[in-house]
């Protein structure tokens, strides 16, 4: 028996055995008008002063005829719809709508009085900015979708629910601008949230590896972001966002490797300095990835890199150190990762015995030790911090960088620039959903380009960006 | 990705194809053409480039050449010369390989290093070689920055250390300093060969023949710039200084004050040479695949070509100036029978297929 029978307590009794956990609770009351109602909720996530006020202080007075639609007229909650099949009946009560079931009627209705506990909004710590909206998305969907709606006021934004998690049921929200957006990016995106097949989705990071044309790839495939105004800019420009129930961060696609150089303040600085920014970024992590490697290249196959004072200096540093130049540099990387490890997981009360430990005892003395010598801490010092600089990325630099370590610690110079040249085809033969990765730099994409490692003024970024296919190319009119 | 645009071919004509010819071209042009380097450059550059303008009318049925070569001679004469061309493109990688490796021994390392520091470019060209020959174009157009900004910050700190007057008087090599000179560094000019490959790969557009002829001219302007300073720098002792492009800025007053800061550059040139140096190998691939007749992964065909080449790297270790001498010097005539008398006889094939005549 899959569906409500009308009869009361056979129903109940069929709802309990699927949902036969402690905290499904029941409560029965019988209207004036002599019909009894139970009501079947979970415990702890139904509201349950609006379950009172909105469901059983309405009904208690009850005296017309068992139907639905009358008991829906009295009624308060404006979340209100009917369900017949019980697994389904069984869902809505996990999720913390009650369902109230009544004698002699074949359907139940289920009642939106969820109970939230939202934490408050606030500015996301991922995602800082001097300049700028401050808030940021948290882990309830519906105050997510509602940060969107507040900041796009049109019929064309479209919010679709899709449900993914066998066990979980998590709802899942692909948001974007009709007629903005791709119809086939959109419906593709869909199909593969629909395809998913897993027992939970505790986070939206799941969903990447779902939606990625290549699943295994180290290169990051989806774009995201923890604050409304970003992910509302990137809708604008043509693209579609996800919002995952339980996650604060948001999804957005097809993803440009350029984007993780952009930051939303850059929008509200001026052109020039936004500019500056933008190619400072990207220098400070090219330098953190290559610094490493080409110090360890330079010291083992050609110490002609170095201008001849350097050169001594340098010298003067690694003379005593029993380490090869390699073996050092990993050393100090190793010990970087580990502290740069522990400073997120470790409770923030030991933090600053942390810094003390890592700073003075794991560098200075290392140093005085001669374990290490002062240019490797110097080079590894300002490779972590410029690694910082693009923090999206952080995941695949920081292998990237150890990568080149290894490469020129073997074969030297030439190992770096073979390897450069791997990623950056591998870069460019990249799609997402049909738009190049390395765009607008590979494919060249000169419009677009106005937007990239440079920005142009407001005023002249009239159309989106050309790499995303949008129908709608004009975003801006001026005089 | 699965066409080249117009775009990416001009780059790759104008900025990618160039930088192949900096490395030991120039010594090898100051040996033949008695230092008097720049007629047989400007004849070879001519030459490709007329060529090549000849390819893209030819292009202009947006068909490729092995499609071409089908409807003119049938599946199995087509497979035959499909043999033919894998074999040159595999024979015009030699010399490049070879360069790059001895370029990379001397300028990448102050000891010579084993064979095996070199041995990770041919990882790489497999995996080019095991990737559709077509989606270069992307990275041509990326290469095609890095090489302006590589050329441009080596010629910003030679081009005024330069004594131009050392280049005069122009055509003191005789007749036959030209006739050497342009003669044996043919071996360096084999691009209308891969734009011949290419063809069926981009859609034609109007004009593209002339604005292909320009960029490779434009190419070859840099070459020849690139040409005059090296002499004009080294003159009578241009002969010894091989990896040319490693060594032009290297008297700048900035570089000698603070160290060889110029690698950038080097570095950013030598990137862009390790992606033109694998398009005969990728080509070599293609023909292959269309020989036999496989459509699906070109992985072996890619991993065996490139073991060809390194066995060949691996027994020329000793003997790789006699091994350079005898593809540019004695076998020189290869080039200009593939480069030059196959593209102008492509002209002739057939541009559709024959009709079947039903009894």
């Amino acid at each position: 028996m899959n569906r409500i029978s009308g009869n009361l307590n056979a129903d109940e009794k069929a709802l309990k055995e699927i949902l036969s956990a402690e905290d499904i609770l029941t409560f029965p009351f019988r209207a004036d008008g002599g019909i009894e109602f139970t009501v079947v909720y979970a415990d702890a996530i139904t509201d349950k002063e609006l379950l009172g006020e909105q469901v059983v202080r309405p009904l208690l007075h009850y005296a017309g005829k068992p139907q639905t639609e009358e008991v829906k007229k009295r009624l308060t909650s404006p979340e209100l719809k009917t369900e017949t099949d019980f697994n389904k009946l069984a869902q809505e009560v996990l999720t913390g709508n009650p369902v109230l079931l009544w004698e002699g009627m074949n359907e139940a209705i289920v009642t939106g009085v969820k109970k939230v506990f939202p934490r408050a909004i606030a500015e996301p710590p991922t995602d800082i900015a001097v300049k700028g909206p401050r808030e940021g998305f948290i882990e309830d969907i519906k105050i997510n979708t509602s940060l969107v709606r507040k900041r796009l006021k049109t019929p064309e934004l479209q919010l679709d629910t899709v449900t993914v998690g066998r066990r979980s049921k998590t709802v899942v929200t692909v948001c974007y601008i009709k007629g903005t957006a791709p119809e086939k990016t959109v419906a593709q995106i869909k199909e593969k949230l629909q395809r998913i097949d897993i027992d939970i989705i505790p986070d939206s990071s799941y969903l990447p590896h779902f939606l990625a044309e290549k699943p295994r790839s180290l290169l990051k495939q989806v774009g995201t972001t923890e604050k409304p105004d970003i992910f509302c800019a990137k809708m604008a420009e043509g693209r579609v966002g996800i919002l995952v129930d339980g996650s604060p961060i948001a999804l957005t696609l097809p993803y440009l490797l350029i984007e993780d150089f952009q930051s939303s303040e850059d929008y509200f600085v001026p052109t020039y300095r936004a500019t500056f920014t933008r190619l400072l970024r990207a220098f400070a992590l090219f330098v953190a990835i290559y610094m490493p490697a080409f110090y360890i290249a330079a010291q083992l196959f050609k110490l002609q890199f170095f201008p001849i004072k350097l050169l001594l200096t340098i010298a003067g540093s690694i003379q005593n150190i029993p380490f090869s130049p390699s073996l050092e540099m990993l050393l100090v990387l190793l010990v970087l990762e580990v502290l740069n490890e522990a400073s997120i997981r470790m409770p923030k009360y030991v933090g600053m015995a942390l810094s003390v430990v890592g700073a003075l005892v794991l560098g200075e003395t290392a140093v005085n030790a001669g374990f290490v010598s002062t240019p490797a801490i110097i080079i590894i010092a300002f490779s972590g911090i410029g690694l910082y600089a693009v923090p999206n990325l952080i995941e695949i630099t920081s292998v990237i960088r150890l990568a080149m370590l290894l490469v020129a610690g073997s074969v030297g110079t030439y190992g770096i620039i073979l390897l450069t040249a791997f990623i950056l085809f591998y870069l460019a033969t990249t799609d997402n959903f049909g738009v190049p990765v390395l765009s607008p730099f590979a494919p060249f994409v000169r419009r677009d380009l106005r937007d990239s490692l440079i920005k142009f003024d407001l005023l002249s970024l009239e159309k989106r960006p050309k790499t995303l296919k949008s129908k709608n190319k004009r975003r801006l009119t001026h005089e | 990705m699965n066409k080249i645009s117009a775009r990416q071919l001009y780059f790759f004509l104008a900025c990618i194809a160039p930088v192949g010819k900096l490395v030991l071209m120039p010594t090898q042009l100051v040996l033949f053409s008695k230092n008097d380097l720049l007629f047989p450059a400007l004849a070879n550059f001519a030459l490709q480039a007329g060529i090549i303008f000849l390819i893209m009318l030819l292009s202009r049925s947006n068909k490729t050449v092995f499609e071409l070569l089908r409807y003119t001679f049938g599946k199995i004469g087509a497979a035959i010369l499909s043999l033919v061309l894998a074999l040159f493109f595999l024979y015009a990688a030699f010399c490049p390989m070879l360069e790059q490796k001895l370029f990379v021994q001397g300028v990448f390392y102050d000891t010579l290093p084993s064979l095996v520091a070199f041995a990770p470019f041919f990882i790489f060209s497999a995996y080019l070689c095991a990737k559709p020959i077509f989606a270069l174009g992307r990275i041509w157009d990326f290469l095609a920055p890095v090489a302006i900004i590589g050329f441009a910050g080596l010629m910003i700190f030679s081009i005024g250390q330069a004594d131009y007057g050392a280049l005069l008087p122009v055509g003191a090599g005789g007749g036959k300093g030209f006739f050497e000179g342009f003669a044996y560094t043919l071996s360096w000019f084999y691009d209308s060969a891969i734009v011949l490959l290419l063809m069926g790969g981009f859609r034609y557009e109007k004009g593209m023949a002339w604005k292909s002829l320009l960029s490779y001219l434009a190419g070859g302007a840099a070459v020849l710039l690139f040409l005059a300073a090296y002499y004009g720098i080294f003159s009578d002792i241009a002969l010894r200084q091989t990896f040319a492009f490693a060594k032009i800025s290297k008297y700048f007053a900035g570089v000698t004050v603070l160290g060889r800061f110029d690698y950038i550059f080097i570095c950013m040139l030598s990137l862009v040479m390790a992606f033109y140096i694998t398009i005969p190998l990728q080509a070599c691939v293609v023909c292959l695949r269309e020989t036999t007749g496989q459509r699906g992964m070109p992985l072996w065909y890619a991993v065996g070509v490139n073991l060809i080449l390194f066995a060949a790297s691996y027994f020329s270790n000793f003997y790789n100036q006699t091994a350079i001498e005898t593809v540019s010097v004695k076998l020189f005539w290869i080039f200009p029978l593939f480069c030059c008398l196959v593209p102008l006889l492509c002209m002739l094939l057939r541009r559709s297929p024959r009709e079947k005549i039903v009894l």
